[in-house]
């Protein structure tokens, strides 16, 4: 379906997608997941045509997306991570509006539109003027207007940011829909947990490069070697002693405190873990609770990225 | 697909959105008031001049045409950078025009519609000063050619200003500098190409007067240079209206050289020929600027900053610490 290849951007000097390779198949929903500046839209746009690659290929459906062709632009739909509304339009007309662009007619996108709208949950807001919708429903309808002209890959650049979390939940419905009528979707988003679960599969970007890309359980896998294990203790008196006990600890890489309990980043499997706390129980440390955190793309994604944020 | 004509999206757009804004109405009032005042005030001093007893001769109410004329042209070249500044830069704000660039409509389509736009609320202007034109119709005595010559003339530099306005609206963010870059660039062609025009003429006639042998042809180049002025038609216009006569004639009854005789006698529609090429001009570069994928570069000081926070982070990444752990949770 999007096949990018030795993808490469500079702005002046400075390399903003370096080398990225990345193949994603009909009916995925794609995960784009990394911390600011790491090139995510600046992918996007260029999958959209609506910025110039430096080096590299990128191809829908095989047909080129650099040389910005009508035809990829009827293979592709649109949400940028920021748009403004236009004042004095209804929602229909901003349907009936970007529908004219590939050439539809009135009768046509009505037809159309309604689907669209039902499906973005705005059908009892179609004679609303688009400026008195609330942000979420201003994203909505953003997708809503992306789909007009029933493209095959949907891109969405953070379609989560600025949404309350209730927005949010019906922003992921409507994507979770979008994925079951079998179109392929590339998501951006800061929102990590909540792309593991609407995601087929995920690549993590950070500063250019595609760090890894893969199936969700995949890359969810691949980070099984290090995993964080929280621990309340009553009375941390002796911080140093504690510290210098668990580093001591077979499978322990770091030793961290927090206001009210010790973080430990741990290397083994179960068994270890189980071992970990008999230990300290032996030491005599008064244990008031122990988890090992469950693993989630949060995490990866600062291990992977090197802890910023 | 379909054989139907389709109007421009955008001109459609527009059309809905700007009939439910009061903006419009409001500025098309302000304009009908002031041409109103100009009739008024022009009757008022008019009548004071007759004599009491004398008959007042109501055609040299014929100035009012010029007058009327020239103000409308003048509001309408303040109106229109007005009305154009934000047409490119608030689509680009908004990112509309990025969405608009993933959908197959053509950057000159965008910049075309926006351009149509802009001269239907000219249109507008030029209906409701329909009214206070007649005044100088009925008593000054002027033909209906007249009226439909100023019209063509207003449309026409409705084309000219609207161009350099969308050109600077895809140039400059702000609105307002966009505006006054509008009516700095049109002041400095008017004014410009005036100045070369009076000067080089005074001075080139000067000199053959005290020379003695006049060579008009080597005024073709300052003429051909106030061709470019985008008013000089209006101008020529004006001058033929009132008087049956042209700038032709006021230059020179001298014989002239053919050639120059010819830009003279066909200079409206050849100054306008030559000014709506490069209002298109204007428009596709407009169009360049807003289809370019390549120019979308940020200035130098937005690279370096992106420079910078890859450095902070390669930094900090190095020295990960206790604290950047412990907000992970
Ligand atoms: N027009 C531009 N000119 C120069 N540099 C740019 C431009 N656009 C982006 N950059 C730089 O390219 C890098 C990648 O930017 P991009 O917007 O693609 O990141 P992102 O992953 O989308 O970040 P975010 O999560 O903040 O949206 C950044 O360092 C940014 O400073
Ligand atoms: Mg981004």
């Amino acid at each position: 379906m999007l096949d990018i290849s030795h993808l490469t951007k500079r702005y002046g000097k400075f390399l903003a997608v370096n080398d990225l390779n990345l193949h994603i198949d009909k009916g995925e929903i794609f995960g784009f997941v990394g911390p600011n500046g790491a090139g995510k839209t600046t992918t996007m746009k260029i999958v959209c045509g609506l910025l110039d690659a430096t080096a590299g290929s990128v191809t829908v459906d095989g047909v080129d997306a650099l040389k910005c062709s009508k035809d990829i632009k009827r293979k592709v739909g649109y949400v940028p991570d920021f748009f403004g509304v236009y004042d004095n339009l209804k929602t229909m007309e901003y349907m009936e509006f970007f529908g004219s662009m590939y050439g539809m007619g009135k009768e046509e996108v009505d037809a159309v539109a309604d689907g669209l709208l039902e499906l973005v949950n705005l059908s009892d807001k179609k004679d609303v003027f688009v400026d008195t919708l609330s942000r979420g429903m201003k994203q909505r309808l953003c997708v809503a207007r992306a789909l007009i002209h029933n493209p095959d890959l949907l891109v969405l650049d953070e379609p989560n940011s600025g949404l309350d979390p209730r927005a949010r939940f019906e922003m992921k419905e409507v994507l979770k829909n979008l994925g079951s009528m079998g179109k392929t979707i590339i998501i951006s988003s800061h929102i990590l947990p909540e792309l593991s679960e609407m995601c087929t599969s995920i690549g993590i970007m950070d500063r250019g490069h595609l760090v890894t890309a893969g199936h969700v359980d995949e890359i969810m896998n691949k980070s099984d070697g290090a995993s964080k294990i929280h621990i309340q203790i009553v009375g941390m008196e002796d911080k140093d002693d504690i510290r210098t006990f668990m580093a001591e600890q077979p499978n322990v890489t770091k030793v961290n405190f927090t206001e009210d309990e010790v973080l430990v980043s741990f290397n083994g499997d179960e068994m270890a873990v189980a071992n970990l706390l008999k230990n300290i129980i032996g030491r005599g440390i008064a244990v008031s609770g122990f988890y090992k955190e469950k693993e989630n793309l949060e995490s990866l994604f600062l291990e992977i990225t090197g802890g910023n944020n | 697909m379909k054989n139907k004509i389709r109007i421009n999206p955008i001109l459609k757009k527009e059309m809905v959105v700007g009939s439910r804004s009061m903006k419009m109405s409001w500025a098309i009032m302000a304009v009908s008031a002031i041409l109103t005042a100009i009739v008024v005030f022009t009757l008022l001093v008019s009548q004071l001049n007759v004599a009491s007893g004398a008959t007042y001769d109501y055609s040299t109410l014929i100035v009012l045409f010029p007058v009327l004329g020239i103000a409308e042209c003048i509001m309408l070249s303040l109106m229109v950078p007005v009305i154009t500044s934000g047409s490119i830069s608030g689509e680009r704000e908004k990112q509309t025009l990025d969405i608009m660039l993933t959908t197959p409509i053509s950057p000159f389509s965008i910049v075309l519609g926006k351009l149509m736009s802009a001269m239907m609320i000219v249109m507008m202007y030029m209906i409701a000063s329909v009214p206070v034109m007649a005044i100088t119709f009925v008593l000054g005595g002027l033909s209906w050619w007249n009226l439909i010559g100023l019209f063509i003339i207003l449309i026409y530099l409705g084309i000219y200003v609207g161009s350099v306005g969308i050109f600077c609206s895809s140039v400059v963010k702000k609105s307002i500098a966009a505006t006054i870059l509008t009516i700095v660039i049109g002041l400095a062609i008017i004014i410009g190409t005036s100045l070369i025009y009076s000067v080089s003429i005074t001075i080139m006639s000067m000199y053959y007067m005290t020379s003695g042998n006049m060579r008009p042809d080597s005024l073709l180049g300052p003429v051909v240079v106030f061709m470019f002025n985008p008013y000089s038609p209006i101008f020529d216009f004006m001058v033929r209206a009132l008087s049956d006569s042209s700038i032709y004639d006021m230059v020179s009854s001298a014989n002239i050289n053919p050639v120059m005789g010819f830009l003279y006698r066909f200079w409206i529609p050849i100054s306008m020929g030559i000014n709506l090429l490069i209002s298109f001009g204007f428009l596709k570069l407009a169009a360049a600027r807003v289809g370019n994928v390549k120019t979308k570069k940020a200035g130098k000081v937005n690279n370096k900053a992106g420079n910078k926070a890859v450095q902070n982070t390669a930094t900090t990444n190095n020295t990960v610490t206790e604290n950047t752990d412990n907000q992970n949770n």
